[in-house]
Formats: C-alpha cells, sequence, structure tokens
C-alpha cells in the first residue's frame, strides 16, 4: 500500500481539510468521513492536514483545500447559523466560488441552503449558498430515517438518513442524485441532496464517505486539482477498493437495488 | 423468572419507618390474575413475549397496577437507570443487598420497559392483590433511559440510581441533552424519601442533583493508576459544556469520554465531591478490577471480577446504592466480591474447551472502554476476537458510530480478528482504516462463531464484543450447543 510516490517537482503533496463547527456539529459518524479522507490520501502519499474551524473564528479560504460541515441538533444549529452569517459568511461564499470542494451533511446541508423553518418557532437563516431550503412539518409528521441509497450519474451512492425536515430544491438548483431506495430531500421528487459548483449537499451519513471511496475520491482529485493543477491526477492511483464495495453492494443488494458502478472504479 | 430466594435471615437493614401498606385493590386482582393468565397461555402457545405480555395486559387492565404492587415492598424500590453498565450495576446492588440479608427481586429477565416492569411486578403478586411474601423483600429495577421518565413516580424509589449518559442510538433516545432534561423533569416529580445515586465524574448525571428535593448521594473516582487515557483526543465526548451555563468545560484527569474531575471554567460549577468512591484504583484489568473503597462508613480493598475501570463504576454505583439502602460496608464488600457477571456483560463460558468471554458494547464509549480493558492487558498476550455488528431496531438502525469508536487502539493487539452480524462488511470496514484486515468476514453469527472457536485452540480465550441483538444471538447459538444455561432476556425491545 504504501509504495513511496513521485511528487510533483519534488513538493510533497498535501491536503488541508477544515472542519467547521466540529464541536457543535458532530453527529454519528461525521468522524468517519475524516478518517476515510486521510486515510484515502494517505494511501496515495498525500498528507492531510485536518483543522477545526471553531464558533467565532474567521475563516480564512487561502488556508484550505477542503471544507467539511457536519450535523447537529437544533439547539447547536441555531448558534452555527449565527456565526455562519456574521463571521464566516463571506469567506465561504469565496471558497465556494472559488470552486473549493466543500461537504455538508445534515444540519451542515442545511445551513448551506436558505433557511430551515422549524415546526414551532422562528425560522433559522442559511447563508443560501444552495438554491434550496427545508420546512420541518410538525411532529405529526414521521422523520426521514433509514438506509438510503441513489443514482450518482452512471454509479450508486449508499447511507443512513435521519431528519425531521424536509429539503426542497430551486428550479435551477442540481440534485445530488436520484433516491432509489429511502426517502432523500422530501420523500417527494425522489432528488436528495443538492450540488452547486464543487459544493455538496446530503443527506447521506452512514458514515457517507467510507462506503463511497469514488465520492470520497472524486473530492481529493477536486481538492488536489484546484491546488496543485491537472498533473494532480497521478496522485490519484486507484486503490484496492474491494472492501468498501463489498459493504456498498452489502448495502444494496438488501435493499433491492442493483450495483452499477464497474468492478475497478478508480 | 428468577428464583434468587434467599432464606430469610436475619436482615441487617431496618425498613424505612413509613408504613408502604396499601389496601388491596379489585381492579388490581383482576390485572394480576389476567396478566399471568395471558402469560400462561403465550407459553403454552409457544408464542414469545413471556416477560412483555403479562406486563402489557395487566396494565391495560389497571393503569394504577406499577404503583399499587411496587408500593408494597417491605424495603421499597431500587431503579437504576441510565445509558451504560444498568444490568451490571443491578445485579451488584442486588448481591449487595442480599449479602445485608434482603430478599431480592429483579427484573433480571432483562425487558426494562414499562411492561417488563409490570410484569416483573405481578409475577410477584398473588391474586389479591398482595406482594406475596414481603416481609425482607426490595426490588431492584433495571429501567430503560427513555421508559424512566414514565415509570419513576409510579415506582415511588426509595433509591433511584444513575449510572451515566453517553449517546446511544440517537435514532431512538435523541441527543443526551434531550435525555438529561427528561430525567430532570421526572426527578422533580419523585417525593423527597427517594435518595439520589449519582456519578459524580459524568457532568450531566452530577448535575441532576441540582436542586433535586430529596438527599443526594454522589460516587466517583479519585485517582487510578497512570490513566492517560485523556491524551486520546479522539475520544468521543459525549457532553462537553457545563450543563449550568454551557461553557466548556475543564477535566483534569479525564478518565474516558466525558468522565473526569470537571470543573466550568465560566461559573465556577465541578465536580461535587463524592461521599462513595475509589480513593485508588489499584487495578483495572481484563478479568477483575481492584480498587480501595471509601464510604461514610469505613474504608475497604475489593475485588471484582468485572473489566476496566467503567466496570470499577459500576461497582461503586453499587455500593452508593447500598450505603443509601444503609447496608453494612462488609455487606457491600461481600455483595460486590461475590458477584458473578450478567449475561453477556463480561460473562465467561466455556465451550469444548475453549474460554468464550462476551462483552457487549452497544455505542461508541461503551465500545471504546472494552476495547481499551482488552487491548491495554498485556498479561495475557494478544487476543482473539471475533466483533459482532448488527443493525436492528435494539441495536439501532444507525451504523454510523462504528467510526466514533476508537479502534485504532486494537491495532496489533489481536491475533485473530474476525467479523460477524447484518453487518459484517461495515466492520470489516472500518477494521480496514485502522490497518487490520480481519481473518474471516461471515454475516451468519452461527457460522462465524462455529469458526472463530475452531480457529482458538483448547484453553485459550476466544473474546466476543456484540451489539445488542448480536450478543442475544450468540448467547443463544451457546445455549444451543449447550455451552450455555438458558435464560429470557431481550424480548422486549
Amino acid at each position: 500500500m504504501s509504495e513511496s510516490l513521485e511528487s510533483i517537482e519534488g513538493e510533497t503533496p498535501e491536503l488541508r481539510v477544515g472542519h467547521l463547527y466540529p464541536d457543535q456539529l458532530n453527529m454519528y459518524g461525521d468522524r468517519g468521513n475524516i478518517i476515510t479522507l486521510r486515510q484515502r490520501c494517505a494511501w496515495r502519499g498525500v498528507t492531510l492536514r485536518h483543522t477545526a474551524i471553531d464558533l467565532g473564528e474567521p475563516l480564512r479560504p487561502e488556508d484550505f483545500d477542503l471544507l467539511f460541515i457536519g450535523g447537529g441538533q437544533d439547539k447547536e444549529q441555531d448558534e452555527v447559523a449565527r456565526d455562519l452569517r456574521t463571521v464566516k459568511g463571506a469567506a465561504l461564499r469565496e471558497a465556494v466560488e472559488s470552486d473549493m470542494p466543500v461537504l455538508g451533511v445534515c444540519g451542515g446541508y442545511q445551513l448551506l441552503a436558505k433557511f430551515y423553518r422549524p415546526a414551532e418557532g422562528p425560522e433559522l437563516e442559511g447563508i443560501g449558498i444552495l438554491d434550496a431550503w427545508t420546512i420541518h412539518k410538525g411532529k405529526a409528521v414521521a422523520r426521514c430515517i433509514g438506509n438510503l441509497a441513489l443514482q450518482w450519474g452512471e454509479q450508486t451512492l449508499v447511507g443512513f438518513e435521519n431528519h425531521g425536515g424536509r429539503t426542497y430544491l430551486g428550479t435551477g438548483a442540481q440534485p445530488l442524485g436520484r433516491v432509489l431506495y429511502g426517502h432523500g430531500n422530501n420523500s417527494e421528487d425522489h432528488q436528495e441532496g443538492c450540488v452547486y459548483r464543487n459544493t455538496y449537499g446530503t443527506y447521506m451519513h452512514g458514515s457517507l464517505l467510507p462506503k463511497n471511496p469514488h465520492l470520497a475520491d472524486h473530492l481529493i482529485s477536486l481538492a488536489l486539482r484546484r491546488r496543485y493543477g491537472p498533473a494532480a491526477d497521478a496522485w490519484m492511483r486507484p486503490l484496492d477498493d474491494a472492501r468498501e464495495w463489498q459493504a456498498h453492494d452489502a448495502m444494496l443488494r438488501r435493499l433491492g437495488v442493483a450495483p452499477r458502478h464497474a468492478a475497478a472504479v478508480g | 423468572m428468577s428464583s434468587e430466594h434467599t432464606p430469610p435471615s436475619s436482615s441487617a437493614i431496618s425498613a424505612p419507618s413509613s408504613s408502604r401498606k396499601t389496601r388491596p385493590h379489585a381492579r388490581t386482582s383482576l390485572a394480576i390474575v389476567l396478566g399471568r393468565a395471558s402469560g400462561g397461555l403465550a407459553r403454552r402457545l409457544g408464542i414469545s413475549g413471556g416477560t412483555s405480555l403479562p406486563g402489557l395486559v395487566a396494565q391495560y387492565t389497571d393503569p394504577q397496577l406499577i404503583r399499587r404492587l411496587a408500593a408494597q415492598a417491605q424495603h421499597g424500590c431500587v431503579v437504576v437507570t441510565g445509558t451504560n453498565g444498568k444490568t451490571t450495576t443491578s445485579g451488584l446492588v442486588a448481591y449487595t443487598l442480599r449479602a445485608a440479608g434482603l430478599r431480592i427481586w429483579r427484573n433480571r429477565e432483562g425487558s426494562n420497559l414499562a411492561r417488563g416492569i409490570a410484569t416483573t411486578l405481578l409475577r410477584r403478586a398473588g391474586p389479591t392483590g398482595r406482594l406475596e411474601d414481603n416481609g425482607d423483600g426490595a426490588f431492584v429495577l433495571e429501567v430503560d433511559e427513555a421508559a424512566f421518565a414514565r415509570i419513576a413516580t409510579d415506582l415511588r424509589p426509595r433509591v433511584t440510581l444513575v449510572t451515566n449518559l453517553f449517546r446511544d442510538q440517537l435514532d431512538r433516545y435523541g441527543e443526551v441533552d434531550t435525555v438529561a432534561e427528561r430525567w430532570r423533569e421526572s426527578l422533580r416529580h419523585l417525593p423527597a424519601t427517594t435518595t439520589l445515586a449519582l456519578n459524580a465524574d459524568d457532568p450531566a448525571v452530577a448535575a441532576l442533583g441540582d436542586g433535586f428535593a430529596g438527599p443526594v448521594l454522589y460516587y466517583g473516582v479519585e485517582q487510578t493508576p497512570t490513566h492517560a487515557d485523556s491524551d486520546s483526543v479522539a475520544q468521543v465526548v459525549d457532553t462537553r459544556t457545563c450543563p449550568r451555563c454551557r461553557t466548556p468545560l475543564d477535566f483534569a484527569p479525564r478518565f474516558y469520554s466525558h468522565i473526569g474531575h470537571w470543573s466550568c471554567p465560566g461559573c465556577g460549577y465541578h465536580r461535587p465531591t463524592p461521599q462513595v468512591r475509589a480513593a485508588q484504583v489499584l487495578s483495572a484489568g481484563i478479568t477483575n478490577s481492584r480498587f480501595l473503597l471509601e464510604t461514610p462508613s469505613g474504608s475497604a480493598e475489593v475485588t471484582v471480577g468485572l473489566p476496566g475501570l467503567y466496570n470499577v463504576y459500576n461497582a461503586l454505583a453499587a455500593a452508593a446504592a447500598g450505603v443509601a439502602m444503609s447496608a453494612p460496608l462488609d455487606a457491600i464488600v461481600a455483595g460486590l466480591t461475590r458477584f458473578t457477571p450478567a449475561f453477556g456483560r463480561a460473562e465467561e463460558i466455556v465451550a469444548d474447551g475453549r474460554k468464550v468471554r462476551i462483552m457487549l458494547a452497544k455505542n461508541p464509549t461503551g465500545l471504546n472502554e472494552v476495547l481499551r480493558a482488552l487491548a491495554s492487558d498485556r498479561a495475557t498476550g494478544k487476543k482473539r476476537l471475533l466483533m459482532l455488528l448488527n443493525d436492528r431496531a435494539a441495536d439501532g438502525e444507525d451504523v454510523s458510530w462504528i467510526w466514533d469508536a476508537d479502534f485504532e487502539q486494537l491495532a496489533g493487539a489481536t491475533s485473530y480478528l474476525a467479523a460477524s452480524g447484518t453487518r459484517a462488511y461495515d466492520l470489516a470496514l472500518r477494521l480496514k482504516y485502522i490497518g487490520d484486515e480481519p481473518a474471516m468476514v461471515e454475516p451468519e453469527i452461527g457460522a462465524a462463531l462455529s469458526k472463530a472457536l475452531e480457529q482458538t485452540p483448547v484453553g485459550e480465550t476466544l473474546y466476543i464484543i456484540p451489539t445488542y441483538t448480536a450478543m442475544l444471538a450468540v448467547r443463544n447459538e451457546l445455549e444451543r450447543r449447550g455451552y450455555a444455561p438458558r435464560y429470557w432476556e431481550g424480548e422486549d425491545v
């Protein structure tokens, strides 16, 4: 696994991951996404530097190559939404518009969108990077909980969702994928997640990246190219992902969805 | 039904002065008769539900059933709740109180929801609505942390013991703050005759003593040998902020997760001084733990046959319950020492000349502590380990939590590693990311058990770490093969 890799012009490649609000937004499995990014970088000779960006701290886009925002509970989301609007909003928008890959999961996804309307209480204003909004229809409407499978381009994604709010996309907005099994954004239109430039919002955890190595590699590849240019593709050596696809396919089979990835996805 | 009858002996404990007698009630009698009949019928028809159906039927007949029966036990009720360690702790409490001469009734069939408690109570009652033979009786009841709010006031416990509060099955219980708030609300309705026994080292649990009407008894750990683990930055910490002002807490030291000597730099709130404590933990190995117990009535060195620091906390919790029930120190020490592990909680079973040790782990913190006990025990060399991950309703259908658990400490600690259960492939993938490829990945638990036993030489130990329903499944396999005695557990979940 650990053969030494040629680096571009003698440089040791690195990726700097900024993890927004890890103390407030730390839903089950968020750590799995970071572990996966780190390992898949390490296996390719790329060093991943992981930095927490807490409440009140400024976000400096030039310090990062990839941003991650996890999920949380309503109580925490209040504080985070305020901090996003007042402290980090402009910088985050700048990062997104300059094609930095950003992954927002669950609560993080909702905060990247326009607003969250809770069952009771005031509306929570999001940052509006994604043309989407979320409405919680009250306790009488069941939460969206369970395994989730998507069509993502020619491939599939698997994960677990657990959200009370229903998310709707604006007319021009691009969903991440089409729901093959589960609820997705709202349990109505078979859409799940939202993509804008290199920003990905999704309800999938489970954790998301370990069992979806093609998505993990897509994010890593975007970040490396953005920083080092097209030559960075040389670092994206295919890995032996037999275990990853075994877990991925076992879930697809259980959900009655046929696997759609090529055997050796790079 | 458990047969935990000690011959009536001279009890060292005197009953509380308040009369606990109530008048028999016709509806209660009917509820008991119908509940028992439904249990008998279910058994005869061979349908499962023996631990929940009688309670369901009886509660439907008499919604006051729990209140009326619980009130009759001469020495009252000890209620044990919390995220981890409920079953082990209530077992330890039962041993302790039995050593003090009480007759103990437990819901050890494992059903810890309201209907299971009702079943336990009505099985000890006669058709007149009176508890049978309640001379020296006390109930020790393990109660699910979510069910606690609904039945605590009916039970009117003499002692309410809270072990700890960790994230567990977010899809079922919700966040720790939600659980703590629900507990706080139900504690408000308890009478001032209830003693609260609380873990001083868990900030969310200790804070439950704030403003409680009755007496509060804290237990905690003062010192451990090189407890080093505060260095593990990767650890899951489920309560980070002050229960009063939400400022991030300081820990010095932090023993594991958010368990330790905590204080708030914001408002000054801090860990209360425990009256029952381990002044020094002398060892916390894989087979037993030794510590110096201090109580208001004296000190003693105690050895419990349970692994890890988390079980020292369970033993301290039981000692605190004993103190709250006025049990003498020698009875407390005898009870803790005599204790044998409960079903699947560090229980040891001999299978075909091999030892099998089952250590239940159902959430990130529980798993971290079990893994730590296993990995830190260097005395017996590398371990053979079979891990079982199920995702049925009682396990939590979301297995994301395995990515929060600190599997990394396992790297290099095993000589044989295997993964099984409905989510065996997820588990295998988690292990890949610590750099350990499992020797076997086999979703079917029976087949995995057979293969793992084959890989274990006679005289050696196979460790099994299962989630809840996987624990029931593996234990069932061991029973079927004649290695373990039969028990009822878990029908209610």
